[in-house]
């Protein structure tokens, strides 16, 4: 299991585009993936529930990521939150 | 004697059909509990059903790739991954075994719940999330009543070139097989002139009317029915003269659009050899590539509000992607892109707030841009990043005093400057320019003009500016006259400020569109036009077989009140051949 701390800082948080990405890249893994913030646990493998966590820009989520390939997966998300999902801001 | 229902008219076209009416309400949902040992063939039937649904996805979103539309496949790929969610299928099958109960039953429990925690949020953003889920549902729920959506044409006929359809609502997905199955027209009792399906059926020119409530109900299956997207009517207990006027009209239309193609590669003359200049008004990526085939000098208008409608404001690289694409697809030939021009009539979901007790006259286009002026200055850099590709040139909407223009161009020159400092060269005379379409503007047009570095007259506010009328209202809109000699005067005191400050003025409101105005507005001295691509045949034939001359001279003893006492006299008479 890896546990990793990710901080949004594209501007406009987990909004759709954002999410989708987010979705689909924990979806390519083999492995079970969990997002925590604001007191909320999603499966980060669930359009809808990272959606439901409305977390704006400059939150702090927890991720949890088990499974065959926890640890690429944990590297491949945080890669993705520091790039600001390939928004530019 | 014939009925007419009132709704909005999305596309401004004509269609005559039957009704073919497509009624959720067919699917009915059976709720029942289920026998010992029937909970592993429901669960399959429910996860066959979600990979069918994803599948048909997939391929209606392979047939819109090659129509451009990347909206359209934003929005299916939004689809796809709700049908993939483990909190939507994995937690019905949860339902299907913990419960007991059949798959229809788990779905429709499951999605209420999920409807529920996005109300709860109470975001307008995610409220249109919440018609995607809905729209997920559909699809499956279709699927396990064994109508498969794929069947569609077992359900309607394989040829809807006389059909109209009406609908409740209608998503993307369904709009764009009913477009290749070259649907008539369309009707819905529920939607907005802005709503994704209304933006599509625009961009593929299919007539429609949204907002005409009770339809279902009010129209018979079968039965004949007209559409006038003009005036967002629908026609039903159609009589024989009704059918023989529309039946010509359309007629004509159809015959004369074939017959215009050939005015599209002559030369932009006058019979007496006076120069004009065609551009095309367009937003989605489908309009560019029908502006290329109209072969208009390039874009006079490109509007930028759709993209307000999909999240809480758009960032700078959504909309970055969407003007190079333009600028990309227009190859060498100018886009004027006019900033954010919503409030009034169009106001995104994300900026309800800004509006105040009378719309038309409150916090709308420029002032609003100014007023969220972080999101002004994202769709300032997406604008000036896109013009190191091609020519593009600014245009601000909605003036009412130079004070506004040099606001707007502070913050230019200041997102101009901060891209310099990130290594990004635009070019400091990119052209500004501004919408006169207030009568403030067009009255100070003197001190306005200097400002700005060409005008664009936007005809619709205008005229409903000057004669106080607003043309959704019934009551009034045979009021709402292009040729008001109020309005004849203000046109010719921009033209002949243009004219001193050697300012290109273009029209691109709906009269820049309509054959015989245009004759009109060349005999006020305008030149430059910027329509909607499917005009441009017409205007320009109107224009090449006309001569300006003569134009002037019936504008002229019109605006005189010597001759010709009526609008439409004057209309009537710029429309004859040999004008």
């Amino acid at each position: 299991m890896t546990r990793k701390s990710l901080k949004l800082t594209n501007q406009l948080g987990l909004h759709a585009r954002a999410a989708s990405k987010l979705v689909q890249t924990a979806s390519a893994f083999d492995c079970q993936a969990w997002l925590e913030y604001n007191g909320r646990r999603v499966n980060a493998r669930s359009i809808m529930g990272v959606l439901l966590l409305a977390a704006p820009c400059g939150s702090e989520l927890e991720l949890e990521t088990s499974g065959e390939q926890a640890e690429d997966a944990a590297e491949a998300i945080a890669e993705l939150v520091e790039n600001r999902f390939g928004e530019g801001q | 004697m014939s009925l007419a229902l009132t709704g909005i008219g999305v596309t401004s076209g004509i269609a005559m059909g039957r009704v073919h009416r497509l009624t959720p309400g067919e699917l009915a949902l059976p709720e029942y509990h289920l026998e010992a040992g029937a909970v592993n063939t429901e669960v399959t039937r429910i996860r066959q059903a979600a990979q069918r649904s994803e599948r048909f996805l997939g391929e209606v979103m392979t047939r819109v790739s090659g129509r451009g539309s990347e909206t359209a496949r934003d929005l299916l790929e939004a689809h796809r991954l709700m049908l993939r969610d483990p909190m939507l299928i994995d937690a019905t099958c949860e339902r299907i075994s913990e419960q007991r109960i059949n798959a229809e039953w788990a779905l429709a429990q499951q999605s209420e719940q999920l409807q529920e925690e996005f109300r709860r949020l109470d975001d307008e953003y995610l409220a249109l999330r919440r018609e995607d889920l809905e729209q997920a549902v559909g699809l499956v729920q279709r699927e396990l009543a064994e109508q498969p959506t794929t069947d569609i044409d077992a359900r309607i006929p394989h040829h809807l070139d006389r059909t109209i359809l009406v609908a409740s609502e209608l998503g993307p997905a369904e709009l764009t097989l009913l477009s290749q199955r070259r649907v008539a027209g369309l009707i819905t009792e529920h939607g907005a002139p802005y709503s994704h399906a209304a933006i599509l059926a625009r961009s593929l020119e299919i007539p429609m009317v949204v907002g005409v409530h009770h339809a279902l109900e009010l129209l018979q299956e079968d039965e004949e029915v007209i559409i006038d997207g003009h005036y967002g009517s629908v026609l039903a207990e159609v009589d024989d003269s009704l059918r023989r006027h529309y039946a010509e009209k359309l007629d004509a239309t159809l015959r004369h659009r074939n017959d215009l193609k050939r005015y599209l590669g002559r030369p932009s003359l006058t019979a007496d050899r006076q120069p004009f200049c065609l551009h095309g008004n367009a937003e989605l990526p489908l309009e560019f590539k029908r502006c290329l085939d109209a072969r208009v000098e390039g874009i006079g208008l490109m509007r930028t509000e759709y993209m307000f409608l999909e999240e809480n404001l758009p960032d700078e690289e959504s909309q970055y992607r969407a003007y190079s694409n333009a600028v990309r697809t227009m190859n060498g030939r100018s886009i004027t892109i006019r900033t954010l021009d919503a409030g009034g009539d169009k106001l995104p979901a994300a900026l309800e707030l800004t509006r105040g007790p009378n719309p038309a006259l409150g916090l709308r286009g420029l002032r609003l841009s100014l007023s969220i002026a972080d999101a002004f200055r994202n769709q300032l850099r997406a604008i000036l990043r896109a013009s190191t590709l091609g020519p593009v040139r600014i245009l601000l909407p909605m003036l009412t005093s130079v004070a506004e223009i040099h606001q707007a161009r502070q913050l230019i020159a200041e997102c101009r400057e901060q891209l310099r400092n990130e290594g990004v060269k635009i070019d400091p005379d990119l052209p500004v320019g501004g919408m006169i379409e207030t009568p403030a503007a067009a009255l100070d047009i003197e001190s306005m003009a200097p400002e700005l570095d060409f005008l664009a007259i936007g005809t619709n506010d205008l005229i409903q500016y000057v004669l106080a009328v607003d043309r959704q209202d019934e009551l009034v809109s045979h009021i709402y006259d292009p040729t008001h000699r109020g309005i004849l005067e203000l046109i010719t005191r921009i033209v002949e400020a243009g004219r001193r400050h050697d300012r290109e003025v273009t029209v691109c409101g709906e009269l820049a569109g309509d054959p015989a105005a245009v004759r009109m507005l060349i005999g006020l001295g305008v030149h430059h036009f910027s329509l909607p691509p499917a005009q441009v045949g017409a205007v320009k034939k109107s224009l090449i077989e006309c001569n300006s001359r003569r134009c002037r001279e019936l504008v002229e003893s019109y605006r005189s009140g010597n001759a010709l006492p009526d609008g439409t006299d004057l209309l009537t008479a710029l429309a004859e051949r040999g004008c």
